[in-house]
């Protein structure tokens, strides 16, 4: 049992986080002690991502995954051919019955004593069972797997341990639809994408927030970290333009803004889009026929969406944080899984057309690679400041300074268009201070009574 | 006919206590039969290559006959031999 800090003495939680001031006590990225009951308030609790429904097409197929600092397997049953995400662990002794990041099985074996469970949890073999258990005694039912409750939320796979945590959707509030939409494929269909396999995995040595609380949306340090990759001019677009390292960019009428749900611990970029329909389709890729294919899906999403007001790709701008640990973009999705206290495990998961042609699929791993990942040269110039950041705080002096999250303080507003959340300027570290407000509603609340819901008698996401 | 086994340390194709068994047991295809301890007889249904479980459906069992037809699965210990 965890022993849970309160607000409560000079070292309290609410004393390391001064939201009134935008000052984060650093402690609370470098103490085990604090990272222990991260663990147990928020990642026990939390709908957290796990993975998407095409990394598990076939009955029998499995992945790992991850949820907080514990590895889940992810896997689409024989038998009614649904989606299950179990813990990694064998109910007899502990011992992991996967080994594998991905693949298909008939059973999860364990390899210590042999105990077997079908791809639905079901423990259905146990070594010497007439011999040792008379054939009775052990009630298999009582035995299979620890599973998680998911939600399959147009083809995202998202779980959480805690069976009083409130719907997903809920859970997402106003960002929900955002989420939808950054699943559809480039045409506007649900559930229209498929992602790359095998995944990006690698492990960086800092705490889970610094990427997970301040890469999405931290503007500012867009300009100073990427200046050197932005010359590079490695989007789609090369030098060309609006190009540098970005995707493509539509000329459409909309506000891009900073947000954060202080209630809800959601935020990152938002952008209103202001004429019916989707933007004119313009030329961007070099790889021969990838404009075609994508100014045709254009067009019919265009159709689809004449009424509408409907983004170019992915409805709210993507780059969006879902609380606590996950960023979302409709060309990327990135988890970052505490490993711990100074350890992190980041995923990259690619989202492209499902079924769309070789070439415009290779143009799109092309391009995905060498922006992210350990080799990808944007996030490699995110990692010389997340690598450093946690050895540079974690010393007996440094531990003793704040953080500074004072950017825009105190001038957000709110918009009937996106109820709930803090709106603010475009180089303000609002989302950063929500995520903050949220952590610590976790970090104290005894159970998800007192910790929603948030809006009393509002409904959002369906606004 | 089928060669089970991998490795070449049994004369005996399908030896199921050879010192090889595992690699026998593993490569076991689905619709062989195999005689269990108990006297039993099953089908494999499917194998799942861990050298250690099989599914299997009862052909016929002496010790308990209501069990035929129905799915199951065997530890490697249990099956005596190729039927």
């Amino acid at each position: 049992m965890v022993y849970i800090n309160r607000s409560v003495g000079d070292r309290s939680l609410r004393a390391m986080v001064d939201l009134d001031k935008g000052i984060v006590d650093r402690e609370i990225y470098v103490s085990e002690e604090i990272y222990q009951q991260e663990m147990e308030q928020i990642f026990a609790r939390c709908w957290l991502f796990v993975g998407h429904e095409s990394q598990v097409p076939n009955p029998g197929d499995f992945i790992i995954s991850r949820m907080g600092e514990e590895e889940v397997i992810l896997t689409r049953d024989r038998k009614e051919k649904k989606l299950h995400v179990f813990l990694n662990t064998c109910m007899h002794r502990g011992e992991k019955v996967c080994r594998y990041d991905d693949g298909n099985t008939l059973v999860f074996t364990c390899p210590f004593h042999g105990w077997s469970y079908d791809t639905d949890g079901r423990l259905v073999g146990v070594a010497y069972y007439k011999d040792s258990y008379n054939g009775e005694q052990l009630d298999k039912s009582k035995w299979g797997l620890h599973e998680a409750t998911i939600c399959n939320y147009y083809g995202s796979i998202w779980a959480t341990w805690d069976k009083k945590a409130p719907s997903f959707e809920d859970y997402v509030g106003a960002y929900a639809p955002s989420i939808r939409h950054c699943m559809q494929g480039s045409d506007g269909e649900d559930n229209g994408m498929e992602v790359f396999n095998p995944i990006i995995k690698w492990r960086i040595p800092t705490n889970w927030k610094v990427p997970g609380f301040t890469s999405s949306t931290d503007p500012a340090h867009a300009a100073m970290t990427h200046r050197s990759v932005n010359a590079a001019a490695i989007g789609p677009q090369g030098d060309d333009g609006v190009g540098n390292r970005a995707p493509n960019r539509a000329p459409f009428p909309a506000e891009s803004w900073v947000v954060g749900d202080h209630r809800l611990g959601h935020g990152g970029g938002y952008t209103f889009y202001q004429q019916p329909g989707v933007p004119e389709y313009v030329d961007t890729w070099a790889e021969p026929g990838v404009d075609e294919y994508y100014r045709a899906r254009r067009d019919k999403k265009a159709e689809k969406y004449k009424d509408t007001i409907m983004a170019g790709r992915g409805h709210g701008g993507g780059h969006f944080c879902v609380w606590p640990n996950v960023v979302f973009d409709f060309w990327r999705i990135r988890p970052w899984h505490p490993n711990g206290v100074g350890v992190t495990e980041s995923f990259r998961i690619f989202p492209v057309d499902k079924g769309a042609p070789k070439e415009v699929k290779d143009a799109q791993r092309h391009y995905v690679m060498r922006y992210n990942g350990p080799v990808g040269m944007t996030e490699s110039d995110d990692m010389e400041n997340w690598n450093y950041v946690y050895p540079a705080s974690k010393g007996v002096i440094a531990r003793k300074l704040p953080y500074n999250f004072e950017s825009a303080i105190h001038r957000g507003w709110t918009d009937d268009r996106l109820p709930g959340f803090t709106i603010s300027q475009k180089k303000s570290e609002e989302a950063q201070r929500a995520r903050f407000s949220r952590w610590l509603d976790f970090m104290e609340a005894g159970s998800w009574d007192d910790l929603y819901p948030v809006y009393k008698g509002e409904n959002l996401h369906n606004k | 006919m089928v060669q089970y086994g991998s490795t070449g340390n049994t004369g005996n194709p399908g030896d199921l206590e050879a010192t090889d068994a595992a690699y026998t047991f593993r490569d076991l295809p689905e619709g062989a039969k195999v005689k269990l301890t108990n006297g039993a007889v099953a089908e494999i249904t499917g194998n799942p290559r861990d050298g250690a479980w099989l599914l299997i459906k009862y052909l016929e069992n002496p010790e308990d006959p209501s069990q035929v037809g129905e799915d199951d699965m065997v530890f490697f210990v249990d099956v005596e031999s190729l039927a």
